[in-house]
């Protein structure tokens, strides 16, 4: 198993002014904009399409289970415009990826913006990024 | 559908002349003999050229939620100038932004069903915009949806116009300012990201102004007195950009697969 899988939690502060528009079609009251998931795992379908981009991955938390996580993105041309594409990342890719985890625990987490992208490597290579 | 199209087509066909001789200006500046006023181009009308995208990454000021000024991030939605009429319909609201925000349970129209969003909502949107001036009428073409309006500039409003989700437009330069003025909305769309209320009564005055070569200045009145006890206005910013509009369609199956696969998993209890 040539994947190292792990979850590193933590909380980032000063995120709170995050309010209503910061996403495009959708407010983001469902994510803990206050603390920030540090995920390294293998993505499992990048999904290019409207509303907005998601990317699918396997990963470990801290216990060593397996968790199917759901990171959200920005729109489509959004995500141009900062300088990813479709190609940007494949089913098989190892990636680690900082995100804002949803409310409730659930696997769900939301690392872009039409204002911010955290970070996202994928295979070693650092994707484009966006600070608020 | 084909009409509709072929007017599109028609609006864009007709703006290439006036793109190009306003790119060739903006490329190089024009010799001083043919310098204009400042903000109108030489045939005297205002120079709103060029692909306009929100500032959403300016001050949180730009970033408002609302048309009323005095609570511009909806921290009290609720305190809006409503009428009984109004104040009765916004109980039922369960908006996606503002204080009152719900995540996953949202009846915004536009969220849950890819409704048109209407004007002014139009420019809530994180998307671009552009003016395709002709002879009679000014295009907008938005990026959100794809969605267009006609301004009509050589006639008045229709007696009784017909109710439309993006309403009867006819618009006048008033030195460097376009001003807008639109009626016979349907009452189907919300007034803003936090769900405001309108009738079919509202009117919607917009004032465009290109206050510099980089940005355009958006203000929007609300008037609508079956809604509101009086007319509430703000205004809006956008930024001169190189980027070219691209495909940002509202498809109902999309929205769908994005609200099973992600915004209705974040309140599916965690497992333990």
């Amino acid at each position: 198993m040539k994947r190292k899988l792990f979850v590193v939690l933590a909380v980032v502060g000063s995120l709170a002014l995050f309010s209503g528009a910061a996403l495009a079609h959708h407010g983001v009251a469902g994510y803990d904009l206050n603390k920030t998931v540090t995920l390294h795992g293998t993505v499992t379908k990048f999904d290019w399409s409207n509303p907005h981009v998601v990317v699918y991955l396997d990963a470990k938390n801290e216990a060593g289970e397996m968790q199917h996580w759901t990171i959200e993105f920005a729109a489509p041309v959004h995500m141009v415009r900062a300088g990813w594409g479709k190609s940007s990342m494949k089913t098989g890719d190892d990636i680690v990826i900082d995100t804002h985890p949803s409310r409730n625990g659930a696997p769900i987490g939301i690392t872009s913006t039409i204002t911010f992208i955290l970070k996202t490597v994928v295979n070693g290579q650092p994707l484009p990024t966006r600070s608020e | 559908m084909r009409i509709r199209n072929a007017i599109f087509v028609g609006a864009l066909l007709a703006a290439l002349p006036f793109s190009a001789g306003v790119s060739a200006q903006t490329a190089a500046s024009a010799p001083a003999s043919q310098a204009t006023k400042p903000g109108l181009m030489a045939n005297g009308i205002p120079d709103l050229s060029g692909i306009w995208d929100p500032d959403f990454h300016g001050p949180e000021g730009l970033r408002i939620n609302t048309w009323d000024s005095s609570d511009p991030f909806a921290k009290n939605p609720d305190k809006a100038p409503m009428t009984p009429w109004a104040a009765e319909k916004f109980k039922s609201v369960r908006p996606p932004f503002g204080s009152l925000a719900t995540f996953d349970n949202t009846n915004d129209p536009v969220q849950r069903f890819c409704d048109p969003p209407g004007v002014p909502r139009i420019y809530m949107y994180p998307w671009e915009m552009t003016f395709v001036p002709t002879a009679k009428i000014v295009y907008i073409l938005y990026e959100y949806t794809k969605v267009w309006r006609a301004v009509y500039m050589d006639r008045d409003h229709p007696k009784d116009p017909d109710s439309s989700w993006m309403g009867d437009s006819v618009g006048k330069y008033e030195g460097d300012t376009f001003v807008i003025d639109t009626i016979g909305f349907n009452d189907k769309t919300w007034l803003d990201q936090t769900g405001h209320p309108h009738s079919d009564a509202l009117h919607v005055i917009e004032r465009i102004r290109r206050i510099n070569h980089d940005q355009l200045e958006i203000n929007v009145t609300i008037d609508d007195p079956k809604a509101y006890t009086k007319t509430f206005s703000a205004t809006k910013l956008y930024r001169f950009t190189d980027a070219p509009m691209g495909e940002t369609l509202c498809a109902y199956s999309e929205m769908k697969q994005f609200q099973e696969n992600v915004v209705d998993k974040t309140q599916t209890p965690p497992t333990k």
